[in-house]
This record gives C-alpha cells, sequence and structure tokens, in this order.
C-alpha cells in the first residue's frame, strides 16, 4: 500500500504552504467527512494536513459590531451549546444541534462541512440565511465571501486549490430564529429545510429572511419573498404565495428522501409552519 | 505535540499510514476489539469510543489525529473487575440481544452520564440516537441507562 | 410463577455482561496464527456473460496468496432449485454478485488486488421488476433452468422458480352469496435485514484437509451441509463452529460468505477471514420478498366472513433460495386467524436481476397479513363496524382447524383482542388507532439435544441452536435447569459446534423455544430418570418413590430424611457402576399437513409446519398535515406465547419485533434505480433509530401449548407482522384514506389525503 504522510502543522502559513506544495495533498478537519471518504477509497490523497492544532481557526467570539466569529474548526456540538448568538442568529446553533448525532456534532467542524458544499448538510442553507461571511486563506492571501456566493452547487464551493476556510461570520440577524428542518427519521439528512429569522409583531412582519436548504444544488433564498412578506400583516394567503414562490425556485432532485414533486408540494406548509412559529 | 496518544491510560504509538483510522489502530494494532466495524462510515455507531471523555466515531477519526489525547474503549469500564453500573443495568434491563451495538451503547450512555447525572427520558434517547440497535427497538436501552442514573 | 423454579423468571441473558464489557467474540474479532484476509470483487451488471476474467494484476501484488473464480465452484446448490453457485459462472445475474474472492496479508491488499481483477463482460438485458420478467418473450435469468434439480417438480413459466396453489371450499359460490365484498392490491417492498454485523467467517484447514469455519451464522449444520455440497466434500470433513452473532433476522440462515472462505483456506493452506464490508453486504446478500398481492375478501351482513381469495407474485431475486417456501408459507398463511371457511390462494416467485429474496423474520407472512389485516378493516368500515369487535367475532379458537386441516392445539386470540381492548385509551381528536392481528408457526423440521452430568452434578446442555441475540441459549439452559430441578448456574450451554453438537436445523421459524425446548426436555427427563436410577439402588428404594429436590438433590417423596447429590450419583456413574450419565432426544415436528380430502394443493415447497401462535396488535397513529409524515407514539402487542419461559426476553422480542415492523412499515425500502440499488447504504437506507420509537407495550399471553416445553411456543417472528397494518389502518380510522402500498411514506400519505 501507498504510505499517506500525515501532517500536523503548528501554524496557518505552514498549513498553506503544505498544501500549496502538493496539490494531491488534503486538508483534515473534524473528518467526518474525509474519513469516511478514505475509508470508502473515493479520495486516495498523497497526504493529510491536520488543522488540528492551528490556534487561529479556533473560538467562537463576538465583534465590535455584533458579528459572531466563529473558527474553522469549531465543532457543531460547541457552536450549538454556545449562548453567544443574538436574536435572529440563533438559527446557526439551532442548525448545528441538528446535525447527525452527537458523536458527529462533537467532532465535525463548521469548516469541514462548509468545504465539503454538500447541499442537503445544514450548515449552506443556516449560512446563506444569516448572511454570514466564509473567511478564506490561501496561497494568493485571504479572502471573504458571502455565503450565497461560496455554496456553488453540489460538492463545489468558492474555495480554489490549496485554499482553507478559516472562519465564519455572522453579522447581526434581526427578529426571532427559524430552523425547521424536516427529515425521514431524525439522524437522515434533511428532505427540506427552512432557515431564516423574522421580526413579527402584532401579526405584522417587520423583517424576514427565509433561504430553503436540500432542494437543489444550492440554498434558495429570493428576494421577491422577502419583500413580499415585509411590512405586510401574515394573512394565511399571503404566506401561501411566498410558499408557492419560493417551491417554483427550488430544483429539487427525485431521491430516496422524497420526489421532487413532493418537496415542492410541502414546502409552502412547512414555511407557514416555520412563521407561525416565530409569530 | 506529542507524537503518542493514550489509550486507556496508556501510552501508545500512532501507526504509520496516515490514513489509518482510530478503530484501525484499536482493533488490529491494540486487538481492543469492544469497538465494532458496524459500516465504517460514521453511521452505525457501533465503534464509537471516549476521545477525551466525547462520545467519537472511531471509524470517522483518524488515528494520528489523536496525538496528545485520551481514548477510552469499553476495555477500560470494567477494568478493576467490576463492571460499570450501566453495564450490569443493560444485562438486568434485558438491553442486550446480539450485543453488536451494546459496548458503543455503553460508553454513548457514559458521556452522557458524566455530563449530565440525571437525564430525562428524552435527553437518554436524544444521547443514544446515532447508535443504531436492530434487535431491542430501544426501549429497555433507555430504562437501563435512566436505571443506573437514579439507581 | 410459583409453580416453577427456574422457569418463568427473567433470568438475565447468559452472556449479557460478556457482551456489555466488550469481551465476547465475533468473527471479525477472531484471529488466528498466519491469517489471511479475503475480499470479493462484485459484479457491476445486472445480467452479463462473463466472457473473461484476468487475475494476473492482483496476483502479482506482493502479499495476494491466491484468486479463486467461478471455474473454482463447479457445483450447483439450492434447497428447492439446484440455481446458485458460490461464484458467478459464466454469467452475472445481480449488480453485487461475487465474481471472485482472494486472500491476501492485509484487508488492505486484499481490497485493492480485487480492484486489479479484470473482467470483460457482455452486457445482456435484465429484468428488473416481476412485470418485466413475466412480460412475453422476456430474457430469462435463468437460461439452463431446465436442467436444474428441483424439488417441487410442477411445470412453471419462464422466469418463475415456484408457484403454489392452495384452495378449499368453493370460493366463487362463497363470494356470490356475501353481502360484503372488498378487492384490492397492495403492495410490499424490500426490506433489508440490516443486522448491525456484517456477515462474515474464518476458515482453517489442518494438514489433512479438514475446514473448520466459524461464522456468523444462524445454523451450523446449515453452514455444514451447504460447504459440503458446494465444495464437493463429504461433511465429515467440514467443521462448523457458531461465533458471537451480531443480529440475523433470517438473513444469515443459508450461508453467506462460508464457502469462499473455507475454499480460500483450502487452497491457500491458510486461515483466511473475510468479513465483508456493509457495501458489500447490502449489495451481494438478501432482501425481505417484495410482493404484490390482490386479494379478496367476503362477508355476510352479521359480520361473518366466509371467502378470501389471494394472488400473490413475490419477486425472489436472481437466484431460487428458500423461495418455494416462502411462497407456500405466505399462501397457507393468508387466510388469517379467522374462521374463514373458503379460500382460494395462488401465487408464484419470479425471478428478477435483482440480489436474491430471502427468509427475514415473518417468511411471507407480513406481505400477506398487511393485504388481509387491511382488508379486515375495509370490511368492517362498509358493516359499519367496530374493527376489533369484528375480529373476536371471526377468531379462531382452540380446536378450529387451519387451511389444510391441522388442529389449533391452544388459541390465545380472543383474550389478546380482549387484553387489547381493555388497554387501548379513549378516541382522541387527531388520534388514530388501528388493529391488526396475526397468526404464524412455531416449529419446523427436526432437532435434537444432549444433556451431560459431570463429575460434580453440573450439567452441560449441548443442543446445536445458534442464539443470535434473542436468548435462545438462556431459555433453553432455564428449560433444563427447570427439568432438573438445578439453579440456572449449574448449567453450561455448550457453543453450537459441529463436532460436538446434535444436530439442529437452524435457529429460524420461531422455533427455538417450542422445538429445541422439547428435546431439551426430553433429553434433561431422560437425565433425570438414570439420574433416580442410581438413586433408587443407593437409597434402596423404587425410582418411582424418588423426587428431585432444589440445587440438585434426590430424595424420596414425602419423606423428609435421606437425600444424595447429583455429585455423588454423577461420581458412583462415572467411577463405578454405569458410566457417565447422559440425556438425549430427537425431536420432529410431526403435527399435521394438508388434508388432500379437504384442500387442493399444488407446487407446494412446504411440508409439516409447527404449533400456531396468535397476536393482536394496536397503534395509536399522528398524521402530520403538512408532510404527510406518520408518529406512532405508542403501539401495543398482546401475543400468546403458551408460556412465558422468560418473561424479559419475551417482552424483549416483542419490542425487537415491532421496531423492524415500524421500519418495515414507514421507513425501509431498498429501491432501484435502473439495475442498480439506488439506497445500498446506511445513510440512505434508513433504519428507525430511538427517535423513532413509540411506546411500546407488551401484553403477555398465555395459553399454554400442550405439545410445548412447560407449554411454550414461539415469538420471534410475529410482532413485526401486525405492525403495517396497524398502522395503515389506523391512518384509515382517522382520515379515511386506504393506503395499500409499503412504506407509508408521507408522500403517500400526503397523495393519499389530497386525493381523499
Amino acid at each position: 500500500m501507498t504510505a499517506v504522510a500525515y501532517h500536523r502543522p503548528a501554524c496557518l502559513d505552514d498549513a498553506l504552504a503544505l498544501l500549496a506544495a502538493d496539490e494531491d495533498a488534503r486538508p483534515l478537519a473534524g473528518g467526518q467527512t474525509l474519513v469516511p471518504m478514505l475509508n470508502l477509497d473515493l479520495l486516495a490523497p498523497t497526504a493529510i494536513v491536520s488543522l488540528a492544532d492551528l490556534a487561529d481557526l479556533r473560538g467562537i467570539a463576538a465583534l465590535a459590531d455584533g458579528s459572531i466569529r466563529i473558527g474553522a474548526m469549531e465543532t457543531h456540538a460547541r457552536i450549538a451549546a454556545s449562548r453567544i448568538f443574538a436574536a435572529g442568529q440563533a438559527l446557526v446553533p439551532r442548525a448545528a444541534g441538528h446535525i447527525a448525532s452527537p458523536a458527529i456534532r462533537n467532532f465535525g467542524t463548521i469548516g469541514g462541512a462548509c468545504a465539503h458544499g454538500d447541499p442537503v448538510s445544514d450548515w449552506p442553507v443556516a449560512l446563506v440565511a444569516a448572511d454570514a461571511r466564509i473567511e478564506i486563506a490561501g496561497p494568493a492571501g485571504r479572502r471573504g465571501v458571502a455565503a450565497a456566493d461560496f455554496f456553488l452547487g453540489f460538492l463545489t464551493t468558492a474555495l480554489e486549490p490549496g485554499e482553507i476556510v478559516t472562519a465564519i461570520v455572522v453579522p447581526p440577524v434581526p427578529g426571532r430564529a427559524i430552523h425547521l428542518r424536516y427529515s425521514r427519521i431524525d439522524s437522515d439528512y434533511a428532505t427540506v429545510i427552512v432557515a431564516g429569522a423574522a421580526d413579527i409583531r402584532d401579526g405584522i412582519c417587520r423583517s424576514v429572511r427565509l433561504a430553503v436548504g436540500a432542494c437543489g444544488p444550492v440554498p434558495v433564498r429570493l428576494a421577491a419573498v422577502e419583500d413580499l412578506l415585509t411590512g405586510r400583516p401574515l394573512e394565511p394567503a399571503l404566506v401561501a404565495a411566498a410558499g408557492r414562490m419560493l417551491a417554483e425556485a427550488i430544483d429539487p432532485l427525485d431521491d430516496v428522501r422524497g420526489s421532487a414533486a413532493y418537496r415542492r408540494r410541502i414546502l409552502p406548509g412547512l414555511v407557514a409552519r416555520a412563521l407561525a412559529g416565530v409569530a | 505535540m506529542t507524537a503518542r496518544l493514550t489509550v486507556n491510560g496508556r501510552p501508545c504509538d500512532l501507526p504509520e499510514q496516515g490514513t489509518a483510522t482510530l478503530l484501525d489502530l484499536l482493533r488490529d494494532q491494540l486487538m481492543l476489539t469492544g469497538a465494532k466495524r458496524g459500516c465504517n462510515y460514521g453511521v452505525c455507531g457501533t465503534c464509537s469510543v471516549l476521545i477525551d471523555g466525547m462520545l467519537g466515531r472511531a471509524c470517522l477519526t483518524l488515528a494520528a489525529d489523536c496525538a496528545g489525547r485520551s481514548v477510552t474503549t469499553v476495555e477500560a469500564l470494567d477494568a478493576d473487575g467490576s463492571p460499570d453500573p450501566i453495564q450490569r443495568c443493560l444485562v438486568e434491563a434485558g438491553a442486550v440481544q446480539c450485543g453488536f451495538c451494546t459496548p458503543a451503547m455503553v460508553l454513548a450512555a457514559r458521556a452522557l452520564l458524566d455530563a449530565n447525572p440525571r437525564p430525562s427520558r428524552a435527553e437518554i434517547v436524544a444521547a443514544i440516537s446515532g447508535n443504531i440497535c436492530r434487535c431491542s427497538g430501544y426501549g429497555a436501552i433507555v430504562e437501563a441507562i435512566a436505571a443506573a442514573a437514579h439507581g | 410463577m410459583a409453580e416453577f423454579a427456574v422457569v418463568g423468571s427473567s433470568a438475565p441473558r447468559l452472556d449479557g455482561l460478556e457482551k456489555a464489557t466488550g469481551r465476547a467474540v465475533y468473527v471479525d474479532d477472531m484471529t488466528r496464527p498466519g491469517l489471511l484476509h479475503g475480499a470479493v470483487l462484485r459484479s457491476a451488471y445486472a445480467h452479463a456473460r462473463i466472457v473473461a476474467i484476468d487475475t494476473a494484476a492482483a496476483l502479482a501484488l506482493p502479499g495476494v496468496h491466491c484468486v479463486l473464480t467461478g471455474e473454482d465452484f463447479p457445483h450447483r446448490y439450492g434447497a428447492f432449485v439446484q440455481d446458485e453457485v458460490a461464484l458467478a459462472r459464466d454469467r452475472v445475474r445481480y449488480v453485487g454478485e461475487p465474481v471472485a474472492v482472494l486472500a491476501a496479508e492485509t484487508p488492505a491488499l486484499a481490497r485493492q488486488a480485487a480492484a486489479l481483477i479484470a473482467v470483460d463482460y457482455e452486457e445482456l438485458p435484465a429484468v428488473m421488476t416481476p412485470e418485466e420478467a413475466l412480460a412475453p418473450d422476456a430474457p430469462l435469468v435463468h437460461a439452463d433452468f431446465a436442467g436444474y434439480a428441483r424439488r417441487v417438480a410442477v411445470p412453471l413459466p419462464p422466469n418463475v422458480c415456484a408457484a403454489t396453489t392452495i384452495s378449499e371450499g368453493d370460493v366463487d359460490a362463497a363470494f356470490a352469496g356475501c353481502d360484503v365484498v372488498v378487492e384490492g392490491t397492495y403492495r410490499t417492498q424490500a426490506q433489508v435485514h440490516c443486522y448491525l454485523e456484517p456477515c462474515g467467517a474464518l476458515a482453517e484447514a489442518d494438514a489433512a484437509g479438514k475446514v473448520t469455519i466459524w461464522s456468523s451464522c444462524q445454523s451450523v449444520f446449515r453452514v455444514q451441509a451447504t460447504v459440503a455440497e458446494i465444495l464437493g466434500l463429504p461433511m465429515a470433513r467440514i467443521r462448523a463452529v457458531a461465533a458471537k452473532v451480531g443480529g440475523a433476522f433470517g438473513g444469515k440462515s443459508d450461508v453467506t460468505v462460508q464457502p469462499l472462505a473455507a475454499a480460500l483456506a483450502l487452497r491457500t493452506r491458510r486461515p483466511v477471514r473475510l468479513v465483508l464490508t456493509r457495501d458489500d453486504d447490502f449489495m451481494m446478500m438478501r432482501t425481505r420478498h417484495p410482493a404484490t398481492v390482490w386479494m379478496k375478501t367476503g362477508a355476510m351482513a352479521d359480520g361473518r366472513l366466509v371467502a378470501r381469495a389471494a394472488r400473490l407474485t413475490l419477486d425472489g431475486g436472481a437466484y431460487a433460495e428458500d423461495s418455494s417456501a416462502v411462497l407456500g408459507f405466505a399462501l397457507l398463511i393468508a387466510r388469517g386467524p379467522y374462521r374463514i371457511e373458503h379460500v382460494r390462494m395462488e401465487g408464484r416467485v419470479a425471478y428478477t436481476n435483482r440480489l436474491r429474496a430471502a427468509g427475514f423474520r415473518g417468511y411471507g407472512n407480513p406481505q400477506v397479513t398487511f393485504a388481509g389485516e387491511c382488508q379486515i378493516d375495509e370490511i368492517a368500515a362498509r358493516l359499519g363496524r367496530d374493527p376489533l369487535d369484528l375480529r373476536l367475532q371471526n377468531a379462531v379458537r382452540a380446536g378450529d382447524d387451519w387451511v389444510g386441516g391441522q388442529r389449533i392445539e391452544a388459541c390465545g386470540l380472543v383474550d389478546c383482542l380482549e387484553r387489547l381492548r381493555a388497554a387501548l385509551p379513549p378516541a382522541a381528536p387527531g388520534r388514530g388507532i388501528g388493529v391488526a392481528c396475526v397468526a404464524h408457526i412455531s416449529g419446523i423440521l427436526s432437532t435434537s439435544a444432549i444433556v451431560r452430568v459431570l463429575e460434580d452434578g453440573t450439567v452441560t446442555l449441548s443442543t446445536g441452536a445458534v442464539d443470535l441475540g434473542e436468548g435462545a441459549d438462556t431459555v433453553l439452559a432455564q428449560i433444563c435447569a427447570e427439568t432438573l430441578g438445578l439453579p440456572l448456574d449449574r448449567i453450561n450451554y455448550a457453543v453450537p459446534d459441529t463436532d460436538g453438537s446434535p444436530y439442529n436445523w437452524s435457529t429460524g421459524g420461531s422455533r427455538v423455544t417450542y422445538m429445541v425446548g422439547r428435546a431439551v426436555t426430553a433429553a434433561a427427563g431422560q437425565a433425570r430418570d438414570r439420574l433416580f436410577g442410581h438413586a433408587a439402588e443407593m437409597l434402596e428404594c423404587a425410582a418411582g418413590d424418588l423426587e428431585l429436590r432444589p440445587g440438585g438433590r434426590v430424595g424420596i417423596a414425602g419423606v423428609p430424611g435421606p437425600e444424595i447429590t447429583f455429585r455423588d450419583i454423577s461420581a458412583r456413574a462415572h467411577w463405578a457402576v454405569g458410566g457417565p450419565i447422559i440425556g438425549s432426544a430427537s425431536v420432529m415436528f410431526e403435527g399435521g399437513g394438508f388434508d388432500p380430502k379437504r384442500s387442493a394443493v399444488t407446487g407446494n415447497g412446504i411440508g409439516k409446519l409447527g404449533a400456531f401462535v396468535f397476536g393482536a396488535q394496536a397503534a395509536e397513529v399522528e398524521v402530520d398535515a403538512v408532510t404527510g409524515r406518520i408518529a406512532v407514539s405508542r403501539l401495543w402487542a398482546a401475543h400468546d406465547v403458551g408460556r412465558a419461559i422468560n418473561p424479559t426476553a419475551v417482552a424483549g422480542q416483542i419490542a425487537g419485533g415491532v421496531a423492524q415492523g415500524l421500519g418495515y412499515a414507514l421507513y425501509e425500502d431498498l429501491r432501484f434505480d435502473g439495475p442498480n440499488p439506488a439506497n445500498p447504504t446506511l445513510m440512505d437506507y434508513k433504519v428507525p433509530g430511538a427517535t423513532e420509537m413509540p411506546e411500546i407495550i407488551p401484553i403477555i399471553v398465555e395459553h399454554p401449548e400442550p405439545s410445548g416445553p412447560f407449554g411454550a411456543k414461539g415469538i420471534g417472528e410475529p410482532p413485526l407482522v401486525p405492525v403495517a397494518p396497524a398502522i395503515a389502518n389506523a391512518v384509515a380510522a382517522l382520515h379515511g384514506v386506504r393506503l395499500r402500498t409499503l412504506p407509508l411514506t408521507p408522500e403517500r400519505v400526503l397523495a393519499a389525503l389530497d386525493e381523499a
């Protein structure tokens, strides 16, 4: 068997150098997706570059403007348990708390999940809903990309070769958090996710954001839907119209979690339920 | 950084192959076969162990990434000759059938009770929600963990 | 239960702590000096001719010891149709079929080598469903079918491996006289056994060429016989030993990888361990038979059921295996536990280019009971009757006959229904309750037991019955202990090993407690009689005056004084008089089969089956109006077990069966995308987790079976069977929609609600 090297750099620059030097080297975050792919012979890297010791990639901290910076190596479990998220930002820990199962949440990381870019997973839709920014470091330096511009398709992200995710920054989100995850069974990938936040007082929607996940190659968020609902009383007909607009915009597959038609059929009802939950 | 990890209190060298998993190390090198290989991709839960006290999947963890960490397997729980109360309660409740899920269930329960000594039924269910049992229907397992916590 | 000391007590399972501490040894935990590791190459085609296999690159890898292909396995096998081969020869018939197997120094090397085997295929048209297989001019799954040896040699249409009819009375006339007739077609899916331990075996050959096979199996004797047949060796050269079994549920009833491991061990002269990956297991092994069931049931206005007809088409997959028996049993049981005089049950099993269907907890029963129990509710709705009440009116009782004429000796069905009725809560808004019954059998074929009294008066019990996790070893030891008046800890349950254990057909058919228990009772009784023979001489009295006293002692009935211990008696037997004390017994189920004066039967693959067992369940459900998802909140399961030898173990079988039944009802479905399984992973094929479990309320009913050990009969399979129809009936009660396709996915429920 070919030997695969394991590197554990102590700082980000060393990690980036190792990745730059060998295009078949793979960065290792929590391993909860990379390792099963190794086990199933779906990947054959020449080297593993563990990000475990990179202090820059740790920590969940509030920034001066009320944003929360989440280090890429923070685990789903730590994010789910964090109380630092205010108001609508709480959709982020809610999303974290529903991922897979406890053991996976203890080791899986937000950075690793983002880099993998699986549209049925829980992070893309939540981060798009939260208007999060993905911070990236690579051979060409550092940059930030809006979540909506980061998740580009099935297992496809804005990451260039040699780049890694270093942090996710979640700006303040007004209103109350929405995170409605519908799956066949609890520990399954979602069939449909509705994530977002809304500020609804006296039946009037003051602000709203809604993103739909697991229903196509990328999360779907429509300005037209948010404009339609904002400033209006949330009458059932209006909510249904918003749900229908989203249902028309999604591009789901037929798969074992449900047909495309089924996902479209149930989405308006889930949107209504999600909004009712924060009214 | 150290090039070793600790398994059940004993220091242990890392395997040479960078892609070797913790499960490979435990089962093939250390002959600690209490952690099972039910799927090798993290869904069945039978390989669960404690890594620095947290429930984790040995099949989803590279052994090398455990350098400096402390791993506890089911074999450590009765190392003093006396089974963990969780183990006794599982047997008494009839919660052990084929037994293939059982060592991992024991560790999932141990991780729960270490963090939350008086869990509710819902908390117990959540704690074992990633560990498949195909024999028992789970009810007896939940009862046994509750008995271990409250008894 | 004061009348017994050990029977009726919930003794903890014998190997409970061994398993809970992680010390129990499953095949993948075993090693031997010089161990090699096996890997299998699977077919990528559903149907193809194998033009050539090039193993040179694999063999050239250092550390690869041997590669075997279909040419190395010339013997065909199969219990009903000799259509199977251990490795594909000339043709592959499903995606995933094993094509080559090899042994190498490490598992990773074996896997790497398997990927280097080059197979040249010529793809052939495939049939992926019974509809395709049974269409005119369909491609043949087995072009040589006419040349295969068959146990039931009736003429069959193309791509059919079994066809059976069972009829009694005059169904057509009876339907004509019915006040209410319901008719419908029900469809059920491929459920995967999903035992947590993938199939595996470790084989080692000695210098004389005798092979020992440790494996995860339901019967060491079936392993021994089938491996001998496949390898063309005398059975005396094969030794099969049971490792701990990490679940089986019917999926390890026939051989899995034992023949491959044995052949590799013989060829390499090294021990070889071959354990499937989860992917291999999903792609190569087995599922429950998908079924299409057309059924019609008729009743009189007063609720009396009088006629039932069914036409069953099972998807058998690429090889027949036990399909004949599954079909025959499904047709026999399709009447349901009701006094229905006129029945006509017809069925066939189609070959398709899918992985083989096989026995799976229920053995054809879940498919037909889903149809039958839905129809009871459909009739109740038409008559405006309470469904539970209608079942009570028609329920079979002790002394009634089953289809075929076999007498029902004991029957707690009415009791199950009454206990259920007493347990059910009053109607609540938004919640529906549905009921379903099950009849099953407990028995089949032969078994035996040996009870040996050791020098110190303790006992070794050998039966050959492999414990799959249900606790058979504990229950059999309890039966032995009770018969001999010993505490349970004086009984050693021997590991099943064809070199030392007496024959047992298999752990399956809900038969171990009932059948093996009978053998244990008889063997222990014989040992007791021999102990009494010695004791009579030692105490100078008649053997008929002796009694057992607790703790392994013998005294004179009614005389408190003199007693002697098993130890004293066994020492005398071993060292002075008569030789070691051994009790042994052989048992065959010899109850009624089919009475030819009563039943017209053709193409039947089953014989005398066993004692009848009964149960009734109720499910309480809610339906999410947005998604159509069914949530089962509570499930009551009343089952007549004759007598509960170990109530906790019985409750464990009930809860575990209900959990698998819940998976069958709501979630589990191996689907196909063209020729390929669409979801052959635990990511995509979901079995229920702890979160999905309803509260399960077991209700144990005891109507002793006269022929059973202490009145006991089986409980392994029945609890799975009524879950799906109980849930479907609950949904119908709640929303008035009738779902006829399993699983009851949210999508199907919502579609039905939309239509209603």
